[in-house]
């Protein structure tokens, strides 16, 4: 991948992951959905990918539609 | 009738798949090998087949091994269908060898699983996302039936194939199957395959991977 910093939306449960990837597609932000990576957790889970520059706008998004738990660097 | 079979320097279960024809078609058969693995797999052999078994080391690793055939038929081995001789014929492998050959991926539906196609969904995506950190990388992927659906434009996991395509692994995707899906202007990674290349790359794999 090109030199594209990227952050993970980590949720509570994989319904949740799914929820906000809906939320996304509608609003035309790229994303994509991933295993969480194994330095952040070693429990099977998927997360959100997103590049670092569109974190801002993602939580707008998410903000009271659905929780996630912490975003973290990729 | 006395057979000689040179099975020097073929791979397990080569010997004992020679031998065990030549056995079945002569009275005395002499095989000749390289290695102890060989030796011990043509044993299990002899006393399976009832025949008298003997092994002469010779010189430079040579092994005569000589086997007769003392007319005593194993029962237990009529009537079953061919796998099932197969899997007795297997062999032991001093120490694990590894297998030669390339590592294929088939990927034979866009879902993972059983039980529910959205986890499946989403499982697909991992685990197809989750190649490229494989070591040793996979050489090719095979994708047939609803499995060419992850190779179109709109597919979740197309950035992940372009990238295994760029990394050099090679991607077949079946033709028939894209045809019948109607996909056939919407392929964007790995190029069109027929099911004579797929069967020719599934048997001629070291490892078979299928999610």
């Amino acid at each position: 991948m090109e030199a594209q910093g990227y952050v993970v939306f980590l949720f509570p449960s994989v319904s949740y992951a799914l929820k906000a990837e809906k939320i996304l597609k509608a609003a035309g932000i790229a994303h994509k959905l991933i295993p969480v990576p194994r330095h952040i957790s070693s429990d099977c889970g998927v997360c959100l990918r997103i590049t670092e520059d569109r974190q801002q706008d993602v939580e707008e998004e998410l903000r009271g539609r659905v929780e996630w738990d912490k975003v973290a660097l990729l | 009738m006395t057979a000689t079979i040179d099975a020097r320097g073929l791979d397990c279960p080569q010997p004992v798949i020679m031998a065990k024809k030549a056995c079945e078609e002569n009275e005395e058969v002499i095989v000749l090998v390289d290695n102890e693995m060989a030796v011990e797999n043509i044993r299990r052999l002899a006393l399976k087949m009832a025949c008298g078994f003997s092994v002469t080391e010779k010189e430079g690793g040579l092994r005569e091994i000589t086997l007769v055939q003392t007319g005593a038929i194993d029962k237990t081995l009529e009537g079953r269908g061919p796998s099932a001789e197969e899997d007795e014929l297997s062999c032991v492998a001093a120490g694990g060898k590894k297998e030669t050959g390339p590592l294929v991926v088939i990927l034979s539906d866009n879902h993972m699983g059983r039980g529910d196609d959205v986890l499946g969904d989403i499982l697909i995506r991992s685990f197809v996302h989750t190649l490229l950190q494989l070591k040793p990388r996979p050489d090719t992927i095979i994708c047939y039936n609803s499995g060419v659906k992850l190779a179109v434009k709109d597919s979740a996991v197309l950035d992940d194939l372009q990238e295994l395509a760029k990394n050099g692994v090679d991607i077949l995707v079946c033709g028939t199957c894209v045809s019948y899906f109607e996909l056939g202007d919407q392929v964007a990674a790995g190029h069109i395959s027929n099911m004579y290349d797929i069967a020719e790359t599934m048997a001629g794999a070291g490892r078979l991977l299928r999610p």
